[in-house]
């Protein structure tokens, strides 16, 4: 194809030897090409590309002057910055920034620790806890906050519907919360509640929230009004930024009563796709990138100035049946659920036809741990790890055996039947269209099970299809995954009979199982509790209403010759930035004032030495870009010289 | 001058001879135009690809447990273009992806002229209020984004190839409608048409007599522009997540190579090859479209 | 991407009205196609699956009174007709109801996100034309000439390609660079962090960041503009009157710029009009590509809940301008061709 210039050239030289004039001509001639419509198109074609490289000659904001910016690149929005009304993953982050907790998280393995409240302790029955509350916290306004402030937030949450629908289910069986002074809180409750202290609630100013009744709260968005930021304790505060916007932007509290933040301000850039964040990251134009793909995290390996990981976070992926489904109020089973699937001996031998090891490799790219129970490893203490006697393999063999021995024997087609003979029929295996993962899951399953002698189809759907279908009854198998909480009552609850019509979308209901569920709800001792919990583990890995297949991380990306002193958690081996609490925001800091840390050892670019830094490729930026520039300015200036030429032939 | 009784032709021998005539004169003028056989051959080329898709391509290639490969291989003698993410060969990946390609152009395209002609005919032909709304209806889906409402609809009618198809035919007919009908209208001023008219044809007769086969050149030629624009839409329907992602089409692959990283990977060989391929497939319709159009209307020949 | 390509409509031959009989009718059709969008717009977001108190609620909403209550704070329990009154008499006042995923007015989630796509979609648009006409114009006039077969050539290719497919390939080239050469754009986004937009440095930075998107759009639609204005200048060239003019000795420029463009302009005009309601579609997918946070992205990610005034106003938007676009092509056509006005 002929460049542009080759383009002009031949054109100009055309109209020379045709000898034209310039002509008045009328406003709608005007429209056609003559010279100055030549011009409209020559600075049409070079005004873009002119005015581009005069822009690339402009330097790329500096970051590491004052003040210090802290740049994160996000895959997903935040829906609301009010605490009560959010449920996205990144807004509980952004919360966490402006606010404080009660009760905090430790960076080990996610149990209570000491945050707003300095120590606690129960009554002997479990149903009285008093919190010991620091004092000298200030929220950002100057008022001083108290424990009244707690007790305010915690009230509205057990006593309003909006206000309750994130956090009601922490403070159950709560009857009341005071705060005798302004040290102390005491939360009496009807029952003992095992899973306090988990109380991941925001706490909120009583002196601005009072005057958001309970109708208003329903759309009070708790974003920055007239140039003020938001009111909270947290170390950062909210100054620019709103739910369905694309930057947010975050200012240091310098006041935190945890310590002054290292780091100015931290900016969110939310970007749809991981390739172009990527490139943003090694373009200097991010300092973080959260939530890239594990082939990035690879690619990045080599990247220098740059390091990335798959931080291990407490998800697990799973492969859940439909075990019965069932009308909630009538108790008659509902949808067409293949009723093999109502056997666990069925589902418990399915389980060795799955090898997980595949899974992490095809389906994960190897950034994914093959998994066992619901509890993941994240969380040691809960965690249970079935012995080798139980443990399902991946051995097809012994999946034929085990279906041989229930009664699911091959037929003379090859094809399994059920143990009256009749065939299984077609099992409906869903994967979730937006997740490549869970498709290549559920393919890699379908491939599976055909060498055991079942038949199965695929079918992708959106989430929202998906959920409503399973709350149908109206499929065998689907593929999922689960965020567990640092506290597994959460996770356990979705096994429970009550919980069918609801989050149970395995519709499991197993009497012994719900007896030790309520068990362990209100154990106090919690070595008991612990013990429970494992048992549960064991029933679930044995009955199988999942098949869970892999642990999953989370990939991430940060400039560590920029940014240094963050802390995993789980530390070790864990995500760097969206965690329990914002300790890592108080502990990172600018590269070159790594140092130790802070004692914290495990924590990423320890008195390291800054990488290589990324001014080679903005030198290459402006030398290319001031060419660009030249190269076009020259050509234009040739094109109008040469035209200017003609004309004067042509009169 | 003849002699009638030996050289009686009957009526439709003469209407097939002359319809041979027709063709063969039609392939001349076809075949001097270089970039119609350009297309047509590679058209042809594709289709037989698709059609041998089985012959040429093992099918373990396709399948995630023995996918052969590892992943995300640069090209090499054993794989030409590659692996994907799952290590699937690329190649073998395209050779299907064809199939899927094709299959959902060609479908949605079938609706999609049904419902044009239909439409186009009924507005172009019938007088009144019925002619009247039929036209006003073409015109306002014309008003309607395209991509957002078949998004909608993709969403409304869930993943599966025929669905894909059924969306895009359901919003690529205004165009073709709105061809048709102005055909139509100048065919209606013809003197043949009011001759029929009078010797007492009825409307429909009237249509599929003398309009139709008229208007059949034209439909022909702009179905091969049609089946272009489904391909393209098919493929951002898929780039867009809407396509089916159980089975491999060229815009399947190219979801892939995106939400995988392959830019920042570098791998190259994910995102150019099935990109190339859809270019070339739209390019040969487009390029035989062009052609047959000018085969059938003499004032744009020798372009 | 139409498949208009090579021959315009012919309209039947008749008496012409006055301007302005016909600019009423214009306007009137425009009104009646509004009309028809809106009934459009209500019934076809219902349609959609999911039940959104169940997506948004999400295991908090656990009884059946909490879902009935999410229901009737944003009506979606009423009967069908009720919420199609309600649903017109706000639209007509303006209000465009509430994001159920944001819980912010959706008027102004779109007003957030409008500049950055009509900047997008209106430079390249006029890019497109610009440029177009003039190849189309040069490529007739040489007709069968090597500028004429290279422009042919590359706009044929061009066409055929999808256009986020050629924005892949452009920051994979521009952006991120091949080999040695790092690229100098950025690969996305509309904003560096740090700079303020409405400063000198930030319209620059807002500028290279839209060059590459903008580039992408305007190749891909520069390519329609060019095969349709070549082929209906050559339909013009054909005609009798140029002949005429020729042999009345005038020069080549005069004849081209006084009557055969004038003419052929028209027919792009028409392809123009119904290519608007596509460039909207060209928009999603490019700020997909580019991250580029206008309404197109908005409405793709409304779909997943489904966030119906979302989906309702954003789609009523696009419609609504791909309705005036149409009308003011329409009045300019017949502005230019009276014979059009009947």
């Amino acid at each position: 194809m002929k460049t542009v210039r080759d383009v002009l050239v031949r054109l100009l030289g055309r109209q020379r030897r045709a000898g034209h004039r310039r002509h008045r001509t009328s406003r709608l001639a005007s429209l056609a090409p003559q010279p100055s419509t030549r011009w409209l198109v020559a600075l049409a074609l070079l005004a873009p590309a002119a005015l581009a490289g005069a822009v690339v000659g402009t330097p790329s904001p500096a970051k590491a002057a004052d003040p210090v910016i802290f740049t994160v690149g996000l895959t997903g929005d935040v829906d609301s910055f009010n605490p009560f009304l959010g449920f996205e993953a990144n807004s509980y982050e952004m919360w966490a920034l402006t606010y404080d907790y009660m009760v905090g998280y430790s960076m080990n393995d996610m149990s209570p620790k000491p945050d707003l409240a300095t120590k606690w302790e129960t009554s002997d029955d479990g149903k009285t806890w008093t919190f010991d509350i620091r004092s000298g916290v200030k929220w950002s306004d100057g008022v001083p906050l108290t424990a009244n402030d707690i007790a305010y937030t915690y009230n509205r949450v057990i006593t309003e519907r909006v206000a309750g629908n994130n956090w009601s289910s922490y403070l159950s069986n709560v009857d009341s919360v005071t705060a005798p002074d302004d040290t102390h809180l005491v939360l009496q409750l009807s029952k003992p509640n095992a899973t306090l202290p988990l109380l991941p609630i925001p706490i909120v100013p009583e002196h601005i929230w009072k005057n958001v009744d309970e109708k208003a709260l329903k759309t009070y968005a708790a974003e920055p009004t007239g140039g003020q930021p938001v009111v909270g304790s947290g170390p950062f505060r909210l100054v620019e930024g709103t739910a369905g916007g694309s930057t947010y932007k975050f200012e240091a509290n310098k006041d935190y009563w945890g310590g002054a933040p290292h780091v100015d301000q931290v900016v969110y850039q939310v970007y749809k796709t991981t390739d172009p964040m990527v490139q943003a990251l090694i373009k200097g134009e991010i300092d973080f990138a959260e939530g890239i793909t594990p082939l990035q995290v690879e690619a990045l390996q080599d990247e220098p100035g740059i390091s990335a990981h798959n931080g291990i976070s407490p998800l697990f992926e799973e492969i859940g049946f439909n075990t019965g489904a069932i009308d909630t109020d009538t108790g008659q089973p509902i949808g067409d659920g293949n009723p093999a699937l109502l056997d666990p001996k069925f589902r418990h031998a399915l389980g060795y036809a799955v090898d997980t090891a595949q899974i992490v490799k095809t389906a994960y790219q190897g950034a994914a741990e093959p998994a066992t129970t619901i509890v993941p490893t994240a969380y040691s203490k809960w965690h249970y790890e079935p012995t080798d006697e139980e443990k399902l393999t991946f051995d097809l063999d012994k999946a034929g055996a085990e279906l041989d021995a229930a009664g699911y024997k091959l037929g003379s087609d090859g094809k399994r039947t059920m143990p009256d003979g009749s065939p299984i029929g077609k099992l409906r295996l869903f994967a979730r269209s937006e997740e490549k993962p869970s498709v290549d899951t559920m393919d890699l399953f379908k491939e599976w099970l055909g060498q055991l002698g079942i038949d199965s189809e695929v079918t992708a759907m959106d989430s929202s299809t998906l959920g409503d279908k399973i709350l149908e009854g109206t499929y065998d198998a689907f593929q999922w995954d689960w965020y567990v909480e640092p506290d597994p009552d959460g996770i356990l609850a979705d096994f429970t009979c009550d919980s069918r019509g609801g989050l149970s979308d395995s519709w499991y209901c197993d009497a012994g199982y719900d007896a030790m569920y309520a068990q362990q709800k209100q154990e106090t001792d919690e070595a008991t509790r612990v013990d429970t919990v494992m048992k549960m583990q064991q029933q679930l890995y044995d009955d199988s209403p999942y098949i869970v297949t892999a642990y999953t991380g989370i990939g991430e990306a940060v400039r560590n010759d920029r940014f240094a002193c963050f802390q995993p958690q789980p530390d070790p081996g864990g995500v760097w930035l969206i965690q329990y609490g914002a300790r890592n925001y108080t502990l990172l800091r600018p590269a070159k004032d790594a140092g130790d840390c802070d004692g914290v050892t495990t924590a990423l670019g320890v008195a390291k030495e800054p990488g290589k830094s990324s001014e080679s490729s903005s030198t290459l930026t402006y030398v290319v870009g001031g060419a660009l520039l030249a190269v076009l300015l020259i050509g234009g200036g040739i094109v109008l010289i040469r035209r200017r030429s003609t004309a004067a032939d042509r009169e | 001058m003849t002699t009638t009784a030996a050289h009686t032709i009957s009526a439709r021998t003469l209407a097939r001879r002359r319809r041979t005539d027709a063709f063969r004169r039609n392939w001349r003028i076809f075949r001097t135009n270089r970039a119609g056989l350009l297309g047509l051959g590679l058209l042809v080329f594709f289709i037989l690809v698709a059609v041998f898709a089985g012959l040429l391509v093992d099918s373990d290639d396709l399948s995630l447990t023995s996918a052969p490969g590892g992943v995300l291989e640069p090209p090499s003698s054993e794989y030409w273009l590659g692996t994907d993410d799952s290590g699937r060969p690329i190649l073998s990946l395209l050779i299907y992806g064809a199939r899927i390609s094709l299959f959902v152009g060609l479908l949605a395209t079938l609706m999609a002229m049904v419902i044009g002609t239909s439409i186009g005919l009924a507005s172009g032909f019938l007088e009144g209020w019925p002619a009247a709304v039929l036209f006003r209806l073409t015109e306002w889906f014309l008003v309607i984004p395209f991509l957002p409402l078949a998004l909608i609809l993709a969403t409304v009618l869930g993943r599966g190839l025929f669905n894909i198809a059924l969306v895009i035919g359901v919003t690529s007919w205004p165009a073709t409608a709105l061809l048709i009908r102005s055909q139509t209208l100048t065919i209606k001023e013809r003197p043949y048409l009011e001759r029929a008219r009078l010797l007492g044809a009825s409307k429909w007769q009237q249509v599929t007599g003398h309009v139709l086969p008229n208007v059949t050149p034209m439909i022909f030629a702009n179905t091969t522009l049609t089946v272009a624009v489904a391909i393209l839409t098919e493929t951002t329907l898929s780039f867009l997540g809407l396509g089916d992602p159980t089975r491999v089409s060229w815009g399947t692959m190219l979801e892939g190579a995106f939400s995988v990283g392959a830019i920042t990977t570098g791998a190259w060989w994910y995102i150019v090859p099935p990109g190339v391929c859809v270019v070339l497939v739209v390019l040969a319709f487009t390029l035989v479209g062009q052609a047959l159009e000018a085969v059938f209307n003499p004032r744009l020949r020798s372009r | 991407m139409s498949n208009v390509i090579a021959s315009a409509p012919t309209q039947p031959v008749a008496r012409p009205r006055s301007y302005a009989r016909y600019v009423g009718t214009k306007v009137l059709g425009a009104l009646g196609s509004l009309m028809f969008v809106l009934v459009v717009n209500f019934f076809l977001f219902r349609v959609l699956p999911g039940d959104p108190a169940r997506t948004l609620g999400r295991g908090r909403l656990k009884s059946a009174e909490d879902i009935a209550e999410f229901q009737r704070e944003y009506g979606l329990n009423e009967p069908l007709p009720r919420q199609f009154i309600t649903y017109l008499h706000n639209t007509l006042t303006g209000n465009l109801g509430d994001s159920l995923r944001y819980r912010v007015p959706v008027s102004e989630l779109i007003l957030d996100r409008l500049w950055p796509t009509l900047l997008l979609v209106g430079t390249s648009t006029v890019l497109a034309m610009v440029i177009g006409v003039w190849l189309g114009v040069h490529s007739a006039w040489k007709r069968g000439g090597k500028f004429d077969k290279g422009s042919t050539g590359s706009t044929l290719v061009l066409y055929s390609m999808p256009e986020w497919w050629l924005g892949l390939l452009l920051i994979a080239v521009l952006a991120v660079g091949i080999g040695p050469f790092r690229g100098i754009f950025p690969t996305g986004g509309l904003h560096s962090t740090g700079v303020d937009p409405s400063s000198v440095e930030g319209v620059l930075d807002t500028a290279k960041h839209l060059t590459l998107p903008v580039l992408t759009l305007t190749l891909a639609y520069l390519a329609e503009y060019s095969l349709v204005m070549r082929s209906s200048l050559l339909d013009e060239l054909g005609e009798d009157y140029i002949t005429t003019a020729r042999a009345k000795g005038l020069r080549d420029v005069v004849v081209r710029r006084r009557h055969a463009v004038r003419n052929a302009l028209l027919p792009t005009t028409t392809v123009s009009a119904i290519n608007i309601g596509f460039v909207v579609g060209g928009a999603i997918t490019i700020e997909t590509v580019f991250s580029i946070p206008g309404l197109g992205l908005l409405s793709q990610e409304a779909l997943s809940i489904p966030d119906y005034w979302v989906l309702q106003g954003t789609f009523l938007v696009a419609s609504a301008g791909v309705i005036v676009a149409n009308l003011l092509v329409n009045l300019f056509y017949g502005l230019l061709d009276p014979r059009v006005r009947t």
